[in-house]
């Protein structure tokens, strides 16, 4: 017999949907966020120049555009059989460090650190950037634009605009530095690594001193022990640019670690009726459906997750955090799902020390920035974007057109982990069919934990994402709609 | 007085990057060194960023705005839209990016930021470089409005 889905479960449109299902006493059974897909890439890409993908990947996000240039450019590096000049390699990684510097700056100050500055309490209005300068001061409002900026230009130096570089060539870069350039690198990252320093210790001084914001962290509704994923050098040490996949489980330990391509052998994809997104999980673990613990192949991505599957930092002062924040919460794996924004400062920090590392490199301002490609073929690009860790695959055929590409993007890679998340948080706000007031802010606090990105769609003026959570009785009918921006 | 026309939106995700359409046809049509034309593939604080320096920026996107039929195309100034708190999963919205410059004293913002906007119901989740019909017949008018907007100012009749 036919399987006949009863609405609500058909495809969830939109964004910003989530839906909650409550069993027969009125307590939560499942959570499910709509985490749009954009489709059609493939068609898309189909007889396109393999060259211009770099560009045209660019494009696809506003929010990533340098992740999925770089991701895009080394598929490419790996289709056309060249290894790029060690130059390039450093140039680029350098950079991704840029980028790094500012897009976290931006999700600590402007999106995820409001809850905690502020106060997870305070009403919507005041939870943003502004509230954060109300609480800090306007000092500190100008330190973020500066270094914001600087990430920027930092990235704007070898990519051209920073919203759409344009840079990364198969075998190499297409603009070196010169030594006046360097200089200037030097004396922004210079006081980067300050503000990092002085992020983080905003962090100790707004957060971690408050006793209730650390019991808020380590309760029970924001702990996920799934599967941690993300790159590390030949030392298991983070790295945003190259290196190995490597997961770990839930104490801790290397559960399997992989090149880019092999990622079809080790990563399977679990189709839902009720969304186009294809959940990813570890195939010798197996899908065990929105659970966590040791049998289920969920695994999170992004700034906890690299860290949970890393050994540590490749700079000094950022593995003294790490160690620090292993520490303070318990031990590793640190499952609690809010960490995400310690980690992100950690990362801040590692960010601009190894902007300096690579910008003092005496080789940095050689010219030697290319290396001739090979025949195409077949090609696999892996980095971690600021959200976790994104692949590129692509098939050329023999006049170097794009036969097939497919991209799984970082918001894929966490999507059974925020469904999860939304869920344990509603869990601990609906009882017996009571919705307690506070049901929005804790579920956004629980998906923005993870940076998601929803596509490019949310440029669009008025430029905010509307949300809704839709809850549903034990018998699938309508129970309560909560709306914000809508 | 220096204008900035920015082409908002995605132009590969077929109508949301109807701004963008817009705007490489006025690139065509306007030859003047205090009038710049570019494409914003992004938005809040990255949006600002482009649009600093200028005296006045006119922005050409998209929009979803109850009551207005697809297709329908209006010129408004940027204020009149409301905003209360950043949603937008990554990113500042565009006016909490503005208040903030205009609390940290930053001089350089344009002082007249206008919208011309596309009415969109819909944003599409497909990928493509083509307009849908009923988007595309709003091009030619959106051009006009933006035409006027810019000469409204410059006296470049």
């Amino acid at each position: 017999m036919k399987q006949i889905l009863i609405d609500p479960i058909t495809r969830l449109e939109g964004h910003g949907k989530i839906a909650i299902f409550l069993n027969d006493k009125g307590n939560v059974e499942n959570a499910y966020m709509q985490i749009p897909e954009l489709r059609g890439f493939e068609r898309f890409a189909q007889g396109r120049r393999a060259e211009d993908m770099p560009q045209i990947t660019s494009r696809i996000c506003g929010v990533c555009p340098v992740a999925h240039h770089f991701a895009a450019t080394k598929a490419l590096d790996d289709a056309f059989n060249v290894e790029p000049t060690p130059v390039a390699k450093k140039l680029r990684e350098l950079m991704y460090c840029g980028y790094y510097i500012y897009d976290h700056i931006l999700h600590f100050y402007y999106l995820g650190g409001p809850d905690f500055v502020v106060g997870p309490d305070a009403p919507a209005a005041k939870r943003n950037v502004l509230g954060v300068i109300e609480k800090a001061g306007v000092e500190i409002g100008k330190e973020v634009i500066k270094h914001r900026a600087y990430g920027q230009k930092i990235t704007a130096m070898l990519g051209g605009k920073a919203t759409h570089p344009v840079c990364g060539l198969p075998g190499g870069v297409s603009k070196g530095l010169n030594k006046d350039e360097v200089k200037e690198i030097e004396t922004m990252t210079k006081s980067c690594i300050d503000f990092a320093k002085f992020s983080l210790k905003i962090f100790d001084d707004f957060v971690l001193a408050n006793k209730a914001y650390v019991d808020f962290i380590l309760s029970d509704p924001y702990q996920l022990a799934t599967y941690n994923m993300g790159l590390v050098d030949k030392n298991n040490k983070i790295n945003f640019y190259d290196g190995d996949v490597r997961i770990t489980n839930q104490e801790g330990d290397e559960h399997i670690k992989f090149k880019a391509n092999e990622y079809h052998k080790i990563i399977g994809e679990h189709v839902e009726e009720w969304t186009y997104i294809k959940f990813p999980f570890i195939k010798d673990v197996g899908w065990n459906g929105f659970t966590d613990g040791k049998k289920s192949g969920h695994s999170r991505v992004g700034p906890l997750g690299r860290l949970n599957a890393s050994e540590g930092m490749a700079t000094p002062l950022a593995d003294k955090e790490f160690k620090r924040f292993y520490e303070t919460l318990g031990g590793k794996p640190v499952n609690s799902t809010l960490a995400f924004h310690w980690a992100r400062l950690i990362e801040l920090l590692y960010a601009t020390e190894r902007v300096m590392e690579l910008v003092k490199d005496p080789q940095i301002t050689s010219d030697k920035i290319r290396n001739p490609v090979g025949e195409p073929g077949e090609g696999f690009g892996v980095v971690e974007a600021a959200r976790g860790t994104l692949f590129h695959h692509y098939k050329l055929d023999k006049d170097g057109l794009i036969d097939k590409a497919n991209l799984i993007v970082a918001t894929v890679n966490n999507a059974g982990a925020i469904n999860m998340s939304i869920r344990n948080a509603a869990m601990g706000l609906i009882k017996d069919g009571k919705v307690n007031d506070g049901l929005l802010n804790m579920v956004e606090m629980a998906f923005r934990a993870y940076d998601p990105c929803f596509g490019c769609a949310t440029h669009t003026l008025p430029g905010q994402m509307p949300m809704e959570v839709k809850i549903y009785n034990n018998k699938k009918q309508l129970y309560k709609i909560i709306r914000q921006n809508m | 007085m220096k204008t900035i026309v920015l082409g908002v939106g995605n132009p590969i995700l077929r109508d949301d990057g109807v701004g963008i359409h817009v705007a490489r046809k006025i690139k065509e049509k306007i030859n003047n060194p205090n009038v710049v034309v570019d494409e914003a593939i992004t938005g809040g604080m990255n949006l600002l960023d482009l649009m600093t320096g200028y005296d006045k920026a006119i922005l050409i996107d998209a929009v979803n705005i109850k009551n207005e039929n697809v297709g329908e195309v209006l010129s408004f100034p940027l204020s009149s839209l409301s905003t209360t708190h950043s949603d937008n999963p990554h990113d500042a919205s565009l006016m909490e990016a503005l208040e903030l410059s205009k609390k940290l004293g930053q001089e350089n913002i344009p002082k007249e930021i206008i919208v011309v906007g596309i009415v969109l119901k819909e944003i599409p989740y497909i990928f493509g470089e083509e307009l849908s019909p009923e988007i595309a017949k709003a091009v030619p008018r959106a051009i006009d409005l933006t035409l006027n907007e810019i000469k409204r100012d410059m006296n470049l009749r």
